[in-house]
């Protein structure tokens, strides 16, 4: 959940100071036939923040590789410190003091914070053990520098996202990096922790050190950034200076002349249906959930009561770990096994499912959070993955019919607009809107009725969001019912036409989103005026 | 949502273009005969035939290398590639169901001693227990799928690795052929009396034209079943999809546990296959029969390029991996290169295919 | 169906073609390859069962060893690794390079049968070694009497090692198998002269040091007062050895094994260096093989023993190093 309120950010007094640090001229990159880069020219000064914005599949990731060593032929020039360079691999860009933060962090999670810090250049004792003192030691150093309270003798798997990602950027000062590069670093994070980061970068700002942002949130870059470049195909859209952040023209840049309207019209524009009492689809009284394992980290349903009708999309709000995914995973029948009170209701039957097939036969489909690891193969083919979950529909004795699978798949690639050259490409090759979509279609083709959705455009870019909110409308139009779980308030604000919100497992508020602002979703899920940190 | 429906059945019969995944001969050749569009597309059509023309490769070498009386090669007489063949249908009907079993992430190391046990099984019900050849054959058979049900059931519900699993397994299927056997190899003799099993039972041990040996025939035809079932199947979609990512296929609706329990249970059927013919080869079964014969179908599904991962590789690189570690053993042989030396080659041939997987993903 | 299966039904096509069309006619040229008589050369295949035991590689030592001495004779080893499928193979693939002779030491008597009388049946003179298989087709057997050399063991017991009497422990080798059955029942008729001895326990240990030392470690425990350990070959009676040195009852104990290989590890130098008090030769006929094959091959010899049984010889320490010369010790 985005909270950052931008007068309560830290600001840098001085957006653009110091000198050049690294300046890529020229650059270009083609892969086969394609275009990725076109004559990109980029800089990086000491101590300012510099967002790099753009749709997914607009050159990011290719120039972020090639100025942290991981792609190494290109054509243009990259100088460090005025001086031309041409890395020859990541360990060379690391020497010259450009350091990347992945959204995958690379940290050794059964180690200490200690031991990963001083990984590959562990300090020595005389008898050639590793020194842990002193490696405690130069960890608790680093770490204070970024203020960040962490006890280096703890193993990494054990901390939050957002202390591993703190772990992360200590790694990278110790190694004396000038430059560091953050690729998407709020994507796992709670507020709190998004205030930390943001902390911490102001202090990496103070300390002259040059950040490379790349977020697809917007109203961080508004709060973070002192001035955005824009990509847009492989090529610069514009270049946004300090002061003059706003939203709509950034957009504006990043989707060129695509329509920009990001919601679909709600149905009160459309025929006026909003309103309409239609028969609750989904109905949940009293649900509490006591797993026989509990784990840390998961807060199970204690004390859900909501109501999802045909046609309608229902948003979920809450914090960091107020419960959403896990009350989503248990309608789906994928939560932890353990006793269950309360009643859920299918369309006025009795629904209780003990597995996500149960589910699926029910007319549930659950599109999870996390696509890569929940929902997809990346090598495996577009339609192969589509027809996952509907096979049965095209198989005949155990057989599938390549005939009626291939049809199907291609409608669908069509219905969705899935941007692939070939059913048989394989996912991982597609951006992460159009994965996204592949998810999307593999539960349209078993026809649901409702649909359960754990933030569906993380990580998908603003094209793509669009198409799937007009999707989600138009299903939803169809009499499908939804039940939309996101951090992003505009998001919830714009698509929903009710907001659940979530607080330690309950149901805290309903509030329809007509003359429903983001504060109130907000103070609903805070439990009122207390700060916005993550609750547990 | 309306549009979004399965159609049916018959769609309008149009001219199909040669698309990827497209099935048919013709649509096949059309693909390989065309240019490659990209680098990347010509090094995937290239290591797509990788174990066919390591295969090929190594038949080569093999003629070259193999020796001559007469003027004749040794290698191609008919009856020394009858004896490859028949040598490796075997290894390379388990290694069918360890392709399967790899496919899903797992690993069977039991296959050898349910070839073992299944061995004694045929040998002890043909002869002592006075079993006519089918019913014999189907109670085996029955052991050896329920076998690797359970394996699979100890997988999908009890969570635990499967190599764990089957190691364990492999020393329960060892022990109870010892204590089913008596610690001996039960001979067959053949003939129409008491102790004595059905002279059918020899044909095993026959070829066909005198020149197909019957085990490789086996062999093929469960080959080609294989390639069809793991081409053709929602049963074999699913394996691929829980190989790839089990948390996904989990909550697209795959019935994890039934597949998981089902590939165990085909795994424990090829190998009882691979013991009746065992015993009907030998004449004899033992319960040391087969050991370390999992070690060999790994090498050969892995030289087929299926990868140890799960979720990615072919059956045809199966038999193709299985076909040409006969021929390395028998030109090996040959060749009387040393028995120890013979194992070194062998191991540098197992990694050195399975580098050229790794340098396939450099490439492209 | 792809590319790959296409390809793959091409290349199988190919393999059965080829399969096909090639003539096999080993019946022609099989009269003059054999034809014998001195200056022609003479190729010998050796299948070993398993190359992994001391005795095997003896075995095949005898007869390199041995071929070398015969002008014209060329061997060549092959190694089942215990396995009867692979050595079924390897005679398979001997008989493919149109061996003139077979010596085949085999894992296993039924399982082989049938190979050994295939190359029989094409007129290649067969010549088992140490284990017999099933049926007449083959032209000679070499072995050792495995109750004979129980028997003289049991026997050196009666007489010479317990005059007497006392305690023994038997650890013989892998239950179910012949050697075991018959090393014990030889031991018994030796020992059935001398009422005092007494074998008080007896165990396997599966031909292997390890297990033999386990098992003497506890029957030691059991029985303080034994006065021999009589082990069904010399690995374990050097593992009892071993087991009654950690007792501290080395000195009291008296260890006698069987087999006296002519190698570092084996049982002639355990009784030289005095761990052991006697072991019994099984001969590996290694040379015997080679002998009969140059009689068969060079000097066309029609008639050959059908069985040759190789008598035994008791190693003490008196005889020990000039036995292990004789034996072309290594």
């Amino acid at each position: 959940m985005i909270l950052v309120d931008p007068g309560d950010a830290p600001r840098a007094a001085a957006g653009t100071g110091g000198p050049v640090v690294v300046a890529m001229t020229g650059v270009a990159k083609r892969f086969g036939g394609v275009t990725a880069l076109d004559g990109v020219t980029f800089e990086v000064r000491a101590g300012e923040v510099h967002a790099l914005l753009g749709e997914n599949g607009a050159g990011k990731s290719t120039l972020i590789n090639i100025l942290s060593g991981v792609i190494t032929d290109y054509d243009g020039a990259v100088t460090v410190d005025g001086s031309p360079v041409r890395f020859a691999g990541p360990a060379a860009a690391q020497a010259a003091g450009i350091a990347t933060i992945h959204q995958e962090l690379d940290l050794v999670p059964a180690l200490s914070v200690a031991d990963n810090l001083v990984l590959g250049r562990e300090p020595r004792t005389r008898l050639r053990t590793v020194d842990r003192r002193a490696a405690v030691r130069t960890a608790r150093e680093h770490l204070d520098l970024l203020g960040a309270d962490i006890d280096p003798r703890r193993p990494v798997g054990s901390l939050r996202v957002g202390e591993q990602q703190l772990v992360e950027i200590a790694k990278a000062l110790a190694l004396d990096a000038r430059v560091l590069v953050m690729d998407e670093p709020t994507a796992a994070l709670a507020d709190g922790e998004v205030r930390r980061l943001f902390a911490t970068i102001d202090g990496l700002r103070r300390r002259g050190v040059g950040v490379v942002y790349i977020s697809h949130r917007m109203e961080e870059i508004e709060v973070v950034a002192d001035r955005a470049t824009v990509l847009r195909n492989g090529s610069v859209a514009g270049v946004v200076p300090a002061g003059r952040m706003d939203r709509r023209r950034i957009i504006a840049m990043m989707v060129g002349e695509r329509a920009t309207s990001l919601f679909a019209p709600a149905p009160t524009d459309a025929d006026g249906s909003r309103g309409t009492v239609r028969e609750p689809l989904l109905d949940v009284t009293d649900l509490v959930v006591r797993p026989r394992a509990p784990r840390p980290g998961r807060c199970e349903p204690d004390g859900i009561s909501l109501t999802v009708r045909a046609g309608e999309i229902v948003g979920l709000a809450g914090l960091m770990g107020a419960g959403r995914t896990e009350l989503l995973e248990t309608l789906f029948g994928a939560g932890p096994r353990g006793r269950r009170t309360g009643t859920i209701r299918l369309d006025g039957s009795p629904y209780a499912p003990r597995h996500p097939r149960a589910a699926l036969r029910a007319g549930v489909g659950f599109v999870p959070e996390d696509r890569r690891r929940a929902a997809l193969v990346l090598d495996h083919p577009v339609g192969r993955s589509i027809m996952l979950t509907a096979l049965a529909t095209v198989t005949t004795a155990g057989f599938v019919s390549r005939k009626r699978e291939r049809s199907a798949v291609q409608r669908t690639i069509t219905e969705l607009a899935i941007k692939t050259s070939s059913a048989a490409t394989p996912v991982g090759a597609l951006s992460g809107g159009n994965q996204q979509k592949v998810v999307f279609a593999r539960h349209l083709l078993a026809e649901p009725r409702l649909l359960l959705l754990d933030e569906p455009t993380r990580g998908v870019d603003i094209g793509a969001k669009a198409e799937i909110y007009r999707l989600l409308r138009r299903l939803a139009d169809d009499g499908m019912g939804i039940l939309l779980a996101s951090s992003e308030l505009p998001e919830l604000l714009g698509v929903c036409d009710r907001v659940l919100v979530l607080r330690g497992g309950r149901t805290v508020a309903d509030l329809a989103t007509d003359g429903c602002t983001g504060e109130d979703i907000l103070a609903a899920a805070m439990g009122g005026a207390t700060a916005g940190r993550d609750e547990r | 949502m309306t549009d979004i429906r399965v159609p049916p059945p018959e769609p309008a019969v149009t001219e199909v273009p040669p698309a990827a995944g497209t099935v048919g001969l013709r649509g096949a050749a059309a693909r390989w005969l065309r240019r490659p569009r990209s680098r990347r597309e010509l090094v995937d059509r290239l290591f797509a035939v990788q174990s066919l023309f390591a295969l090929l490769v190594v038949f080569v070498v093999a003629i070259l290398a193999s020796p001559r009386r007469d003027g004749e090669i040794l290698f191609l007489t008919a009856g020394n590639l009858g004896n490859i063949v028949r040598a490796v249908s075997e290894i390379g009907i388990i290694a069918i169901g360890m392709t399967f079993v790899i496919l899903l992430g797992g690993i069977d190391l039991s296959v050898g001693a349910i070839l073992g046990l299944s061995a004694v099984g045929t040998a002890t019900l043909l002869v002592d227990s006075g079993f006519g050849i089918v019913p014999a054959v189907a109670v085996v058979l029955v052991i050896g799928a329920l076998f690797g049900a359970v394996q699979g059931y100890a997988v999908a519900r009890l969570g635990i690795q499967s190599f764990i699993v089957t190691l364990a397994g492999l020393q329960v299927a060892r022990g109870i052929a010892r204590i089913w056997s008596g610690g001996l190899g039960i001979p067959i003799a053949y003939g129409d009396g008491p102790q004595e099993a059905p002279p059918a039972f020899e044909l095993l041990n026959g070829s066909v034209n005198g020149v197909l040996p019957v085990p490789a025939v086996l062999f093929a035809l469960i080959g080609a079943a294989a390639i069809v079932v793991l081409r053709t199947t929602a049963f074999a979609r699913h394996v691929y999809a829980i190989g790839g990512n089990e948390k996904a296929a989990r909550l697209s609706g795959v019935p994890v546990t039934r597949v998981k329990v089902a590939v165990f249970a085909v795994a424990g059927l090829l190998a009882a296959v691979a013991g009746v013919i065992h015993a009907g080869q030998l004449n004899q079964g033992s319960p040391n029969d087969g050991a370390g014969y999992e070690l060999d179908a790994i090498a050969a599904v892995v030289i087929g390029g299926t990868s140890l991962a799960g979720g990615s590789g072919s059956m045809g690189g199966t038999l193709a991996g299985a076909l040409l570690l006969g021929i390395l053993n028998n030109i090996l042989a040959l060749n009387n290169i040393d028995a120890n030396v013979q194992l070194l080659i062998k191991g540098l041939v197992i990694v050195l295919a399975t580098a050229l997987q790794k340098l396939r993903r450099g490439i492209a | 169906m792809d590319r790959r299966t296409v390809l793959a039904l091409l290349v199988t096509g190919a393999l059965l073609t080829t399969t096909g069309c090639t003539v096999e006619k080993p019946s022609d040229d099989a009269g003059e390859a054999r034809a014998c008589g001195a200056g022609k050369d003479s190729l010998i295949g050796m299948s070993q069962a398993n190359n992994a035991e001391p005795y095997r590689q003896v075995m095949n030592n005898d007869v390199q060893t041995a071929a070398k001495e015969v002008p014209g004779f060329r061997v060549v080893v092959s190694d089942a690794a215990q396995d009867n499928s692979k050595q079924v193979a390897d005679v398979e693939n001997f008989l493919t390079q149109r061996i003139n002779l077979l010596i085949i030491s085999p894992n296993e008597a039924k399982p082989l049968t049938a190979v050994v009388k295939k190359a029989y049946d094409q007129g290649v003179p067969v010549i088992v070694l140490d284990r017999k298989v099933e049926g007449e087709a083959y032209t000679a057997f070499i072995g050792g009497d495995n109750v004979a050399i129980g028997r003289a063991a049991g026997e050196f017991y009666a007489t010479t090692l317990l005059p007497g009497g006392g305690k023994v422990i038997e650890i013989a080798g892998l239950p179910g198998s012949t050697p075991a059955a018959e090393r014990a029942k030889g031991f018994r008729d030796g020992i059935a002269g001398n009422p005092k001895i007494e074998i008080v326990a007896s165990q396997p240990g599966d031909w292997l040091r390890e297990k033999g030392q386990s098992v003497a470690d506890a029957l030691i425990k059991a029985h303080p007062d034994v006065s021999a350990v009589y082990a069904h070959n010399d690995p374990m009676a050097e593992g009892a050895y071993l087991a009654a040195k950690a007792a501290g009852l080395e000195q009291k104990i008296k260890f006698t094994g069987i087999d006296a290989l002519p190698v570092p590890s084996g049982g002639i130098k355990a009784v030289e260096q005095g761990r052991l008090a006697a072991t019994f030769q099984y001969a590996t006929g290694g040379r015997e093989a080679v002998e009969l094959a140059r009689k068969i091959l060079i000097d066309c010899a029609t008639d050959v023993p059908r069985a040759t049984t190789l008598a035994t010889t008791r190693i003490t320490r008196d005889n020990a190093a000039e036995a292990y010369a004789k034996l072309g010790g290594l």
